[in-house]
């Protein structure tokens, strides 16, 4: 009874964010907020319970929690910068919440500068090389790599102006970086039909019998209502 | 002959004028008809040598050797990423490797069972928790967490997923940094990702690492690959469907097999059914695109 519920949402919801493809109306809105309110309270919830409770309540009261640590009161800080955070809803005392974000960016410029130095800088620029004992090919490959990287490099290098020679090298750093482009642009277009795909199959599995015509009944129900809400509102069209 | 090139230019240039509506509706059309009726249409499936990299490093893994799997995705990019975290730990599990989960997103914790359920149910391999494998929960942090896991486990995690402390689950033992596992497999839609897993640990503690992410994470992560930082992605959902064959293909080449339940059927994964779908899809948006530009150079020489 439950599973079959659960299916009936997850069509109704579904169908409801597909409805925008149309144009806007109270299925995908009223769909969007439940998505947005669910979001927010699972990880409010999953991250109060699996991280901040053992985590953090689990070493300032450990026999109480029973996570497994050990009492440490320099926990007591975390703690403290926490609640500073929230002092943000407060006009008067926001200031306090400015610490707390202060560590925050001062511990991860901190921890990411030298990881980014270490795996971004260095190793690409390793790997940048030409290779000269690889095959033919991983020659060829690595020269256009070179060529690309520089390139790219001197089409944001604005200390000078983009003439002459520098302007040619730039402007070839420029098709490097169309081809980049184009290539994210073909993924992200995969990675969409991906996803599209993944509903419409659980949405031809749920047109069975077994889930009482989920799909085309819930289908049938949306495009009757929506077709309803258009001619009552016929002086305002739907939004495309 | 002029009037008739007048006609297809005028046609051309309506062409982008097309109501959205209608391109939506053939996309959907290009991807249903595809998946109700797979038989109708069968693109073969060719492996690119990333995700023969990719199978090729897991392979090597020896039995008894430590894998973690990190899951970085959620509902929305179950559908490219899932199938290849189910094809990963029917490979591990074949081998007899010792898997390690943990989520870094808050719905990862979820999608972590349910991969583990599947191959579970499958009842394809003789598994068991503690045994052969272990779920993590979830920690909120991202990066922060991965750090912690490189540099001391046990200062986060003290529970697996199910409160069982770590101390008393046998598997846990001598785990206590990401050097101590073999093997580092990230499932990333997003941030943090593989590239954080690069950053943060494995390149410090020099731990191989493999990745699957969603289709647009390519891209970002092809650098890495390249310089061998990753070892072979596998790439949406045809790296998934790649995977899944060559998995196929490995658990039916086996015999003899001591983790493998021999009465059992071997069945091919749900993203090699996808693939067709996908493909037709792709040439219809290429035609788009083709189309598209072309309605928008005639409008533009119109126009000037």
């Amino acid at each position: 009874m439950y599973e079959l519920i659960g299916v009936w949402c997850i069509v109704l919801l579904t169908l409801s964010i597909f409805s925008y493809l149309y144009g806007d109306n109270p299925f995908y809105k009223a769909a969007e907020h439940i998505f947005v309110g669910v979001s927010a309270g699972y990880i409010f919830t999953i991250t109060f319970w699996d991280t901040i409770w053992p985590n953090l309540f689990g070493r300032l009261f450990p026999d109480y929690v029973g996570a497994g640590f050990s009492f440490d009161l320099t926990y007591i800080f975390p703690l403290i910068l926490g609640v500073f955070m929230l002092f943000r809803l407060s006009k008067k005392y926001d200031w306090l919440s400015r610490i707390s974000i202060a560590y925050i960016v001062g511990m991860m410029a901190g921890l990411k500068f030298y990881v980014f130095l270490n795996s971004n800088l260095l190793t690409q620029i390793k790997s940048s090389t030409v290779n000269l004992s690889g095959t033919y090919f991983s020659i060829f490959n690595d020269i256009i790599i070179l060529i690309g990287v520089i390139c790219g490099l001197v089409y944001f290098f604005f200390s000078k102006e983009h003439t002459g020679t520098l302007g040619k090298i730039s402007r070839i750093g420029v098709y490097f970086l169309m081809i980049k482009f184009g290539a994210s642009f073909g993924f992200a277009v995969m990675g969409r039909i991906s996803l599209l795909i993944g509903r419409f199959e659980e949405l031809i599995e749920f047109s069975k019998p077994e889930y009482y015509y989920s799909t085309p009944l819930t289908l049938f129900i949306m495009i009757k209502l929506i077709g309803y809400w258009a001619y009552k509102d016929n002086t305002k069209p739907l939004q495309k | 002959m002029t009037k008739i090139f007048t006609n297809i230019k005028k046609y051309l240039i309506d062409l982008g004028k097309l109501d959205r509506r209608f391109i939506f509706i053939l996309i959907g059309l290009s991807v249903l008809i595809p998946l109700i009726k797979p038989n109708w249409i069968n693109i073969p499936i060719k492996t690119t040598n990333n995700s023969q990299i990719v199978f090729n490093e897991l392979n090597r893994l020896n039995e008894g050797d430590r894998v973690l799997v990190s899951f970085e995705y959620g509902a929305s990019t179950k559908p490219e990423i899932h199938p290849m975290s189910v094809a990963v730990l029917q490979h591990l599990f074949s081998k007899g490797v010792k898997v390690y989960t943990v989520p870094l997103w808050p719905e990862g914790l979820m999608m972590a069972k349910y991969a583990i359920q599947e191959v579970v149910d499958s009842k394809l391999f003789n598994i068991k928790e503690h045994v052969d494998y272990v779920s993590l929960p979830y920690k909120a942090g991202g990066e922060i967490i991965i750090r912690g896991i490189a540099t001391d486990l046990r200062s986060i995690f003290t529970q697996d997923v199910n409160n069982i402390l770590l101390n008393e689950i046998p598997m846990m033992e001598g785990v206590n940094r990401v050097s101590d596992f073999d093997f580092v497999f990230d499932l990333s839609a997003g941030v943090p990702g593989n590239a954080e897993w690069v950053q943060f640990a494995c390149d410090e503690y020099n731990v191989p690492l493999s990745s699957g992410c969603t289709s647009i994470m390519v891209t970002d992560a092809i650098p890495y690959v390249e310089s061998g930082q990753i070892r072979g992605i596998l790439a949406g959902m045809p790296g998934a469907a790649e995977y899944e064959q060559m998995v196929f293909n490995h658990l039916n080449s086996l015999e003899k097999n001591k983790y493998m339940n021999s009465n059992i059927a071997v069945v091919p994964g749900k993203a090699t059914s996808r693939m067709s779908a996908q493909s037709i899809a792709h040439v219809l948006m290429v035609v788009f695109i083709i189309l598209g530009n072309i309605s928008y150079y005639l409008l533009r020489r119109r126009t000037e």
